[in-house]
């Protein structure tokens, strides 16, 4: 197999694996609606390219405009990365998650997301506008050349660490007496207020804890693909990542991950297959059209038939307990 | 800590609230004594439960004061009163479905080193202690209300009494100076009803504070020390049930039979 | 000063033009407590049907109509095929959103093939220029303002003095009382999908007219300024829906004269977040954004 293609597929494979488990702690398990989400993402994109990019009057990069230049080392830009989406999380946090219902959090953070995606299209000389960023260095150019094969697996091994760092620490959020106080704010979170537990607390939480991973994620990406354009984090993209939590088991970690392969990967998959394979699609575009009608069609129809996913959230029980009998489900709404 | 002894546990001066230009609560004071189950009823928009939220902070008050236990309340959130000891319960089935029926009464406890985000990242090893030692808590709690079998069953497909117990027990779990019940035998079986009056004694007789919204009048005398009515928003009588039904106003206005 | 009265005579034509769309919008809302996302892409796709019928020939007054009908008819049956059964069946509020979302989507892209991503706009000639001070419109932008006036005055005749306007408000306010009433819920909730798909198509239709050329991308923005405007007015009430359009109108198109007019949507959001934080229930609502207490 080809190493260039295994690493693509890899690497896009662990990102999204990060992102869905993100995703899945802020929406799967503490239900917070983060429409948004991608806007974390290209936060901590841009900021690990501002910081590794050199001054942009530099020659070979003054065709761009942007902020920053920092030309920092590996890992520098991507712990920026981690840092700016959590920092991001703080005040639209603070605005959209205190006094507002669910329904209405989720448009503003919505609306969030294409206003901000409209803002930096326009704003050319903050990041580029349209045009994005683009010759980002990857982490350790210097060290190793970015076009050789053993580069190639050091970025898979570099993406692999921080897939089993994000999901370590996911998974002690998740499984702790403090994750069934965010699954308790979940269900009903008025009955969380009359036990003790700190609504806006839980939620400012969890939604830069995911905002750091977020951002995290997209540090890794925009080091491998050394690209970043707004056309690369439109609203839309938000809705794959609910799609895949969605399908692969909400509130389960295993389920985000799997749920990560089948639909963002997956879809690349079939996509790349088809284009490479030459079937005649019809008129440009049309593949990408129907993809997305897909995503819509898996979102309803795994809402309507199943939707707790293909793993649904694990079932706690404890040692000792009586419990012998397979029990049915509580579908979440 | 309640000051002197005679001190009532709760006290609530004075409340008003106006939500969309309705008066919903015009005026009420009420007093619950310490060691007592004080019961709050009324006819039908008499504004009980509006009463019981804005004590439990659900509701804010547009005016007045609360005092629990010597402490100005009135602004704090519901949260916060839930730890000092000022637990409610809901009319509404509040249970957390998609929890299990024991993860029900953990989650309620309040002292758990894992319970928080540090404490959850330092991994199980730093909060297994508290959560092993809150399982046998609850655990007894459980047996004691006969709801063993069911710890591993989501809270979700139990039946409506089985959710008020499971309501009455998590709050227990944070070992609360003050119950604010919320009519806890509506839509309960009356068999279950009878068992709830039991616990609700034998917590009596362990010296638990209630204040119990409730619509059936027999069970207002067989539990009630004293009880408060109201009608359309304002206090129209306190005192034992046996007094109220001398007053005559109050037996036209509201209890009948 | 010149240009900030300009700017107002815009503001006039985006005013109507949003509160069309905004009153639609918060009907909607209001009666079923439904956020249609959908919107926009009905919107979109009222004003392409309206596109093809005027390039048959056809004066674009007139297509509209056939945009206010595809509205109609196809908000009816979305809300038939796809939101009553997911409401039936108990869906919480927030999975009614993602399910909008995913229709939305679902729309856009299907449009696309057979419409193109290409900008198009209607052959429609812009009519004369009417000069009032330093304020300028064409004839076409008078009779856009004309037209929301007309609508404005139909639904507050609707509300105010037919019985299925009373039944209306009736269900917005408690739908259980009203169905214990004898009102026929069911017929209701269809007609108000029937008659807010028409505005909505019908604000498609204008709101295309408005910009020189129009695309399926334009769909997310409508929606925004939409949303803006109905969530300032009060969510669910369709006399704010049509102060929030003035506000809105007013504001974007002044602010548009003032800084650029690329940051128009940006002003709308920017008064979105303000009232989410100052004022979430709206200016004429009671209740609205808040979260649901006790």
């Amino acid at each position: 197999m080809n190493t260039y293609y295994a690493a693509n597929l890899l690497i896009y494979a662990g990102v999204d694996i990060i992102a869905c488990l993100a995703l899945n702690l802020q929406f799967g398990v503490s239900g917070i609606v983060n429409f948004s989400f991608i806007v974390f993402q290209a936060v901590g994109a841009y900021t690990a390219a501002v910081l590794s990019l050199p001054p942009d009057h530099t020659p070979g990069f003054d065709y761009q405009i942007y902020v920053g230049g920092y030309q920092l080392p590996f890992p520098i830009p991507w712990l920026g990365g981690a840092i700016a989406g959590g920092l991001l999380a703080v005040p639209v946090g603070l605005v959209v998650l205190r006094k507002l219902r669910s329904d209405y959090q989720a448009i503003a953070l919505l609306v969030l997301s294409v206003i901000t995606n409209q803002v930096i299209t326009n704003a050319r000389p903050f990041l580029n506008g349209a045009a994005g960023l683009a010759s980002v260095p990857p982490p350790l150019s210097s060290q190793l050349d970015p076009n050789t094969e053993r580069y190639q697996y050091l970025y898979i091994a570099l993406t692999a660490v921080c897939v089993v760092l994000v999901f370590a620490v996911v998974n002690r959020i998740v499984n702790s007496p403090y994750g069934r106080s965010l699954r308790a704010m979940r269900e009903r979170e008025l009955a969380a207020a009359a036990i003790g537990k700190n609504p806006v607390a839980l939620k400012m939480t969890v939604f830069i804890v995911g905002g750091v991973i977020a951002g995290l994620s997209g540090a890794i990406l925009v080091g491998f693909i050394q690209l970043w354009a707004p056309s690369v984090w439109l609203y839309p993209e938000t809705i794959i990542l609910f799609a895949a939590v969605i399908v692969g088991g909400r509130g389960n970690n295993i389920g985000a991950i799997l749920g990560a392969l089948l639909v963002p990967v997956g879809f690349e998959e079939v996509t790349r297959v088809l284009n490479t394979n030459n079937l005649n699609f019809g008129p440009p575009g049309l593949l990408s059209a129907l993809q997305w009608v897909a995503i819509g069609l898996l979102i309803i129809g795994f809402l309507w038939f199943r939707p707790e996913g293909v793993r649904p959230e694990p079932r706690r029980v404890f040692a000792g307990s009586p419990d012998t009998v397979e029990v049915e489900l509580v579908r979440p709404a | 800590m309640s000051g002197l002894p005679d001190q009532p546990m709760l006290v609530a001066d004075d409340i008003h609230r106006h939500f969309e230009g309705m008066h919903a609560v015009d005026g009420v004071s009420i007093e619950v004594p310490e060691g007592q189950i004080t019961g709050l009823i009324g006819p039908n928009g008499a504004g009980k439960s509006t009463v019981l939220a804005v004590l439990a902070g659900t509701l804010p008050a547009s005016s007045g004061t609360i005092v629990f236990e010597g402490r100005d309340i009135t602004r704090l959130a519901a949260y916060r009163r839930a730890r000092l000891g000022l637990v409610r319960t809901f009319q509404l089935p509040s249970e957390f479905a998609r929890l299990t029926v024991l993860e029900n009464l953990l989650v309620a406890a309040p002292r758990n080193r894992g319970d928080s985000l540090f404490g959850a990242l330092l991994g199980k090893r730093y909060w297994i202690d508290d959560e092993l030692r809150l399982v046998d808590e609850a655990r007894a709690l459980l047996r004691r209300f006969g709801m063993s079998a069911k710890e591993s069953d989501y809270a979700g497909l139990m039946s409506g009494g089985q959710k008020r117990l499971i309501e009455i027990m998590r709050a227990l779990m944070l070992h609360p100076r003050c119950l604010l019940l919320d009519e806890p035998m509506s839509g309960v079986h009356p068999r279950v009803v009878e068992e709830i009056r039991y616990y609700l004694q034998s917590l009596r007789a362990e010296g638990l504070t209630i204040l119990m919204v409730e619509h059936e009048l027999r069970l207002v005398e067989q539990l009630c020390d004293s009880v408060f009515v109201m009608a359309q928003g304002k206090l129209i009588g306190s005192g034992t049930m046996a007094s109220l039904r001398r007053q005559r106003e109050i037996v036209d206005a509201y209890l009948v039979g | 000063m010149d240009l900030y009265l300009a700017a107002f005579g815009f503001g006039l034509v985006s005013l109507s033009v949003i509160a069309i769309g905004a009153v639609g919008f918060t009907m909607q809302f209001g009666i079923t407590n439904m956020i249609n996302l959908a919107y926009g892409e009905v919107m979109i796709s009222s004003a392409y049907v309206a596109y093809y019928v005027n390039r048959a020939g056809i004066s674009i007054w007139i297509a509209m109509i056939a945009g206010a009908v595809f509205g109609a008819a196809f908000s009816f049956l979305l809300n038939r095929i796809v939101y009553a059964p997911f409401l039936a069946k108990g869906t919480s509020h927030i999975g009614m959103v993602i399910v909008s979302l995913a229709v939305s989507l679902m729309m856009a892209n299907l449009l696309l093939p057979i419409v193109g991503y290409y900008s198009v706009s209607y052959q429609n000639s812009t009519g004369d220029l009417i000069r009032v001070g330093s304020i300028i419109l064409t004839t076409n932008q008078i009779a856009i303002i004309a037209v929301a006036v007309a609508l404005m005055l139909l639904i507050h005749g609707l509300l105010r003095y037919t019985r299925l306007g009373k039944a209306m408000r009736a269900t917005s306010a408690n739908p259980t009382l009203a169905r214990n009433c004898g009102i026929p819920t069911q017929r209701v909730v269809d007609m108000v999908w029937v008659i807010t798909g028409a505005l909505c198509g019908l604000a498609g239709v204008v709101a295309a007219m408005d910009s020189d050329t129009f695309a399926i991308a334009n769909g997310a923005t409508f929606l925004i300024t939409i949303l803006a405007a109905a969530v300032l007015g009060g969510a669910g009430q369709p006399y704010g829906a049509m102060i929030g359009a003035v506000l809105i109108g007013l504001i974007t198109e002044l602010s548009a004269a003032a800084w650029s007019p690329q940051y128009k949507e940006v002003v709308a959001f920017g008064i979105l977040v303000l009232v989410m934080v100052l004022r979430p229930q709206g200016l004429l609502a009671k209740r609205g954004a808040l979260a649901a207490a006790g």
